[in-house]
């Protein structure tokens, strides 16, 4: 009876932390085994047949269907320029200039990594709908509230954490190579309640 | 060396055992999870061999994490079991089209993208190893595929680089067609 009691508690002990230690790897969104571009993380081998087993499970649960990087650069970032969680209750700005890729785009995905609802279906900007100053240069309002002005482009992120994922079909030759160290667009942080 | 009593020893056995089962579980779920969350992404796409064009994601679309809404998605969940699965499509040379396929644990074994493919149309032959091709007549573009696994995802994406563009890349993708064929009967 003592013996059986160790047994169960030792199986339900066990069971118990070794399914913690797999929420513990997977539960983060970057895809882990990434590089980081300021606020911006990605993984180097998401969607690769070398894939270890451990980005496999998190490319399962957090970048289902991922292009290797040759095709696509998928870039995730959580937090802002400076470090700090990305809140749907805060007012950001993506300013830059085109990612040296034939196309791109920014999407906003909530706390759930679905789209975030609202009501004109804003989700994303690309290469071809955002909206440019007369250099080609651009500013995106990111956040909760209304839209704060009509000649930048808008993507509302409701009121929990949320994050954004910028992707790069056919990136150049040096982005695929060194996507640490790509000219990509930042995200600063203009004010929080 | 001081040795250990009973009490301590069994303590020790119970402890080493604990880990032992974390081990064994943690290590097994993370080998099954990708397959777990394949299958039932799978499930979800629908009828297996036939193809399935997606509506532009929305913050209602829930069957796969992180839909990107500037992308049109045509998809055929296969199931090699009653033979190779043969793949047609239009490509769109526009801003980017890719069509690309995933085994059963979510590897990407396969992609081609429109700047890739010159011709107007792309055939795709999927075959497990071992399995007889079906008979091949003059396709412009064809490619033939080894599925790591039985089953697994065909996965067309088109860029909608321009919402006045969504009529025709719908109309491009509804073109898509995809099937199990008859396996070539073995030669003597």
């Amino acid at each position: 009876m003592h013996v059986a009691m160790k047994i169960v508690g030792t199986a339900i002990a066990g069971v118990a932390l070794g399914l913690a230690a797999t929420w513990f790897v997977t539960s983060r969104g970057d895809m882990g085994d990434g590089v980081a571009d300021g606020p911006w993380r990605t993984s180097l081998v998401a969607g690769s047949l070398q894939s270890d087993p451990y980005t496999r499970a998190r490319v399962a649960l957090h970048g289902l269907l991922a292009l290797n990087r040759n095709e696509t650069i998928y870039y995730t970032a959580t937090e802002d320029g400076s470090g700090r969680r990305l809140d749907g209750k805060c007012r950001y700005q993506i300013s830059g200039r085109d990612p040296n890729t034939r196309w791109w785009s920014v999407t906003a995905y909530g706390g759930d990594d679905y789209l975030i609802p609202n009501a004109k279906n804003l989700y994303s900007v690309s290469a071809t709908s955002v909206i440019r100053k007369k250099d080609g240069s651009f500013v995106v309002d990111v956040g909760g509230g209304a839209r704060p002005r009509a000649d930048a482009s808008w993507i509302p992120a409701g009121e929990g954490t949320f994050s954004l994922t910028l992707r790069l079909y056919n990136p150049g030759p040096d982005v695929a190579i060194d996507p640490e160290h790509a000219a990509l667009p930042e995200i600063h942080r203009v004010w929080c309640p | 060396m001081v040795p250990m009593s009973e009490r301590t020893q069994e303590w020790i056995f119970w402890i080493a055992a604990t880990i032992l089962v974390a081990m064994m579980v943690h290590l097994g779920s993370i080998y099954l999870l990708p397959r777990v969350v394949m299958m039932r992404a799978l499930d979800r796409l629908g009828a297996v061999n036939t193809m399935h064009v997606g509506r532009r994601p929305t913050a209602a679309s829930r069957a796969i994490v992180r839909p990107s809404p500037d992308i049109l998605y045509a998809s055929c969940p296969y199931d090699l079991s009653k033979g190779p699965l043969r793949v047609t499509a239009p490509v769109i040379h526009s801003s980017y089209w890719s069509v690309s396929a995933f085994d059963a644990n979510t590897d990407n074994y396969f992609v081609k993208n429109d700047s890739q493919t010159p011709t107007n149309t792309i055939e795709l032959v999927v075959v497990e190893h071992g399995q007889a091709w079906p008979k091949l007549d003059a396709a412009v573009e064809r490619v033939i595929l080894f599925s790591p696994s039985e089953k697994g995802l065909i996965l067309i994406r088109a860029v909608i680089d321009d919402d006045k563009h969504l009529p025709a890349v719908e109309a491009a993708l509804h073109q898509a067609r995809c099937g199990t064929v008859a396996s070539a009967p073995k030669l003597r």
